[in-house]
């Protein structure tokens, strides 16, 4: 499947990230939590990012940083994936009862604005990265389990599907073998914008506070901390910041190109 | 006739999902580290003040009625009292409620008269092909910078250098309008970057949407001129998935402002929940949390009365929200 | 005097070729049937005809003439106002066709202008009930509907009136009244109408001219009697041929065996080779100019010989 050269471009950023943050757990950058010289220094020869209000490099702590980030995302986002895929199908397929009560438990959740969601999640389980990866999933399951219901549904009124119940063939063979694989397609675009999201979601909890804790990094944190310093030592915000506005576009962009690629649009001139 | 049935169904289910809400919230507050009078209280309460509680609560009761007991309260007003200023909850929010509610309406505003006009504009020059790599950096850029990357990049800047405009120092809009408004706009600004950006891009693929259809093509058909298709066919047509879509920005942007308040020191609803999180001020967090999804879901409401009047196809295919 | 020339049209989308050189002229006053199969480019010419087609879609090549002016290579402005003043549209989907947020009256009204007569125009199309006027396009039936469309095309009174299968949509018994209506207020206003379908037969009984397309070329062109009588083209032949309504009590209905084209560029000889029970070597190299045969013009190589043959000897 072929993708536009923006989409490709985003890609590659992405994979310019992971290779960066698979260089931090090889502790290419340095070590994370070694001070290595002068308080609040300017990035330079020996700490190419600056060093933090502890002396400890930028650098390494950004590989780490962003390791954490998409690591914790990513996982968070295929348990979503997972969940949504499973409740939207057979809500989408079943109907009755059942589909009223994953779409009513799915706007309860919706109802919530994210970072507000995040915060009750983090109150109840404690700050730390247990909670940030919860987080993420409830935020993102309803929108992806709506959509996925909705792709369910007009899959499940096609006619092959109903030829394969005609012939015999069992719910999960109907499921597993037909509507899957008609509504992958809009698991997979959504799914990456869930991503996008769960990076902000993360970002923003440990930027609170109340999500990854320190002395372990994400981008949030570093951000975190980097605003305490902030005038004196700017770098210190603008390293992960431009990292995590780089990700978050970057994936928005794959989203982007992958939607325009399984729903082309056409157009037509007012004149 | 049909639509009032519609929308008091619509009504009802959301007052259903408020309820549901409701339950969540209960069930969070109770699994919450600490007991719940702890949490209601705080940890210095006495024998007598926890005795008081449990019955006002009802703690010896099964969590049903104990529940029931909590929304009654919760309904005739009473949210419980902050451990931190041992002031009612209820108050407190409402005092800080109208700064919150000045920052949102603001965003709002700025989605819809810079988001509408951009997103319709742009879908008109669309090309086919998707329209220019720079186009959609720049409208991607829109969606994704976090406000609490860009509410501290724009603190720093302003703080670093003085460029006429004041971060902190917040004056009530009762005080002074044009120092209220001097502090909010740079909130408010980093706020509706994101709403702006997800406005254009809903409204220019409501307006591509509507420009295939039959009733555009008689119109150009017809020798109508671009503007006046746009006024009389677009707008009207294109309107509720943009509508719906200002009904889900309200939500992202209460949550937005809980962070922008917090980075710019804004003394609103939003920074008062951060504030009681860090604190283990439960009773706040309860109530205030309560309050963000109780408003979305309203607004939800209104908006699907407004959807209701706008399209009159409604009712009779009884329209779903998404 | 012809209002309507179209020379050699060429239309490309991104991977597919709808047009691959049409001819087709149209005289005032007169009733052109234009048929085809899906696929044939029927749509795209109708389209073509007043520049309605999507963004994508590029001309490579040729031209189109309408009441002198070429249209597409008009200026926004002019274009707008040949549409208005000379063009009238018709569509399949009725309701489509209808913005659905606003009430039929209001929609006739934003057309006709401050001056115009909201009643008159719907009395023509014997549409005079006022709840017409207040419904939405949604709660009116398709031939209703289909109606009002009517309405709106001919409330300039243009000098064209596409109508792209107009009836298609419709049930079978309000078919027969909307092409009647169709017909009689154009003939009343002195309207020309191109009416595109694929009933061969249908179409032959009420145009004047009949021009057949297949593989976005027009194979057949001629009186309405003639081409659905005397075809000469061995498609038109075969779309006679395989209609139930022209066949013979008695005699077998032969379909037209294999599908139509999909082009991706110019046809290197005649389309409809792989097809045709008569082709020779040259139709598969060598692309088909127009010839006049009787009162028919004709793309095929094989033409005069077909024609002065009661019963042509079949190659294939």
């Amino acid at each position: 499947m072929k993708l536009d050269k923006l989409s490709v471009g985003g890609l590659g950023c992405l994979v310019v990230l992971v290779l960066f943050a698979l260089g931090g757990l090889a502790g290419l950058g340095g070590d994370p939590d070694a001070i290595v010289g002068p308080r609040l220094q300017p990035p330079g020869p020996g700490w190419w990012l600056g060093t933090d209000n502890l002396g400890r490099s930028v650098l390494p702590r950004v590989m780490e940083g962003v390791g954490t980030t998409l690591l914790l995302s990513s996982i968070a986002v295929l348990l979503t994936a997972a969940l949504s895929a499973t409740f939207g199908i057979i809500a989408g397929y079943r109907g009755g009862y059942l589909n009223e009560l994953v779409m009513r438990l799915v706007e309860v959740l919706y109802s919530f604005p994210a970072i507000v969601l995040a915060i009750l999640v983090a109150a109840v389980l404690g700050p730390g990265q247990l909670a940030a990866l919860a987080s993420i999933v409830l935020v993102t399951i309803p929108l992806m389990t709506r959509l996925v219901r909705a792709a369910a549904v007009a899959v499940s009124q096609r006619d092959y599907v109903t030829s394969a119940v005609i012939s015999g063939a069992r719910l999960p063979r109907v499921l597993g073998r037909h509507v899957l694989p008609n509504v992958a397609g809009t698991i997979a675009v959504q799914g990456t914008y869930a991503l996008s999201v769960g990076i902000a979601v993360e970002g923003g909890l440990s930027f609170l506070g109340f999500g990854v804790q320190p002395p372990q990094a994400s981008l949030g944190v570093l951000i975190q901390q980097g605003g305490t310093y902030m005038i004196a030592a700017p770098w210190l915000i603008l390293g992960p910041g431009v990292v995590l506005v780089v990700a978050i576009l970057a994936i928005n962009v794959v989203g982007d190109g992958l939607r325009d690629r399984l729903e082309p649009r056409e157009t037509r001139s007012l004149t | 006739m049909r639509l009032v049935m519609w929308w008091s169904g619509r009504a009802l289910s959301s007052a259903a999902t408020l309820l549901g809400v409701s339950v969540l919230i209960f069930a969070a507050v109770r699994l919450m580290p600490g007991g719940f009078a702890e949490t209601v209280l705080g940890p210095f309460a006495t024998a007598e003040q926890k005795a008081e509680l449990a019955t006002r609560y009802g703690l010896d009761q099964p969590v049903f009625m104990q529940y029931g007991h909590w929304l009654s309260a919760v309904a005739g007003g009473d949210f419980g009292v902050s451990m931190i200023s041992r002031q009612p909850v209820g108050a407190e929010l409402l005092a800080r409620l109208p700064v919150t509610a000045e920052l949102t309406v603001l965003a709002v505003l700025a989605s819809v008269l810079v988001g509408v006009p951009l997103g319709v504009l742009t879908a008109v020059r669309a090309r086919p092909g998707g329209g220019g790599a720079a186009g959609r950096l720049l409208s991607g850029l829109g969606v994704s910078v976090p406000e609490f990357v860009l509410g501290s990049l724009v603190v720093f800047v302003f703080s670093r250098y003085a460029l006429g405009l004041q971060v902190g120092s917040w004056v009530p809009v009762t005080a002074d309008p044009a120092a209220n408004l001097a502090t909010m706009i740079l909130p408010a600004a980093v706020l509706s970057v994101f709403s702006i950006s997800v406005t254009a891009r809903t409204t220019r693929d409501a307006v591509m949407g509507v420009l295939v259809e039959q009733y555009v093509t008689a119109a150009v058909g017809r020798g109508e001129s671009p503007w006046f298709i746009v006024r009389h066919h677009i707008l009207r047509n294109a309107a509720t998935p943009v509508v719906t879509l200002i009904g889900t920005t309200t939500a992202y942007l209460l949550g937005g402002a809980l962070i922008v308040e917090h980075v710019f020191n804004l003394p609103g609803v939003g920074s008062y929940i951060v504030q009681a999180v860090g604190r283990r001020d439960y009773a706040v967090v309860q109530a205030g949390v309560l309050l963000a999804a109780g408003v979305f879901i309203v607004m939800n409401v209104l908006i699907d009365l407004l959807v209701g009047a706008l399209d009159p196809r409604l009712g009779v295919t009884a329209g779903r929200r998404s | 005097m012809s209002l309507l020339s179209v020379r050699n049209l060429v239309i490309d989308y991104a991977k597919t070729r709808a047009l691959d050189g049409a001819d087709l002229e149209l005289a005032q006053g007169e009733t052109v049937g234009l048929v085809g199969e899906s696929g044939s480019g029927k749509s795209t010419l109708g389209s073509a005809v007043g520049r309605l087609l999507p963004r994508s879609a590029l001309r490579t090549e040729g031209e189109v003439v309408l009441a002198g002016e070429p249209v597409f290579d008009l200026p926004p402005g002019r274009l707008r106002h040949l549409r208005k003043r000379h063009l009238g549209f018709v569509f399949q989907d009725p309701i489509a066709s209808l913005n659905p947020t606003m009430r039929v009256g209001a929609q006739l009204r934003l057309v006709l202008g401050r001056g115009g007569d909201v009643g008159f125009h719907l009395g023509r199309v014997r549409l005079d009930d006022a709840r017409v006027t207040r419904a939405y396009p949604h709660q009116l039936s398709g031939g209703m509907a289909q109606r009002v469309a009517i309405a709106m095309a001919m409330a300039t009174s243009p000098e064209l009136l596409v109508a792209d299968e107009p009836t298609a949509a419709l049930d079978s018994q309000v078919r027969e009244e909307v092409s009647d209506m169709v017909f009689s207020l154009a003939a009343e206003a002195g309207t020309s109408i191109l009416w595109l379908s694929h009933d061969l037969p249908a179409v032959a009984r009420r145009c004047d001219r009949v021009a057949v397309m297949y593989g976005g070329r027009v194979v057949e062109n001629g009186p309405a009697r003639e081409v659905l009588g005397n075809p000469v083209h061995p498609y038109t032949a075969a779309l006679a041929g395989a209609s139930p309504a022209a066949a013979a009590h008695g005699t077998r209905l032969e379909p037209v065996p294999g599908r139509p084209p999909v082009l991706t560029g110019p046809a290197p000889g005649c389309a409809f080779a792989p097809r045709c029970p008569f082709a020779v070597e040259r139709c598969e190299h060598e692309r088909p100019e127009p010839v006049r045969v009787r009162d028919q013009h004709v793309l095929c190589h094989r033409a005069e010989e077909l024609a002065d043959q009661r019963v042509p000897e079949v190659t294939a």
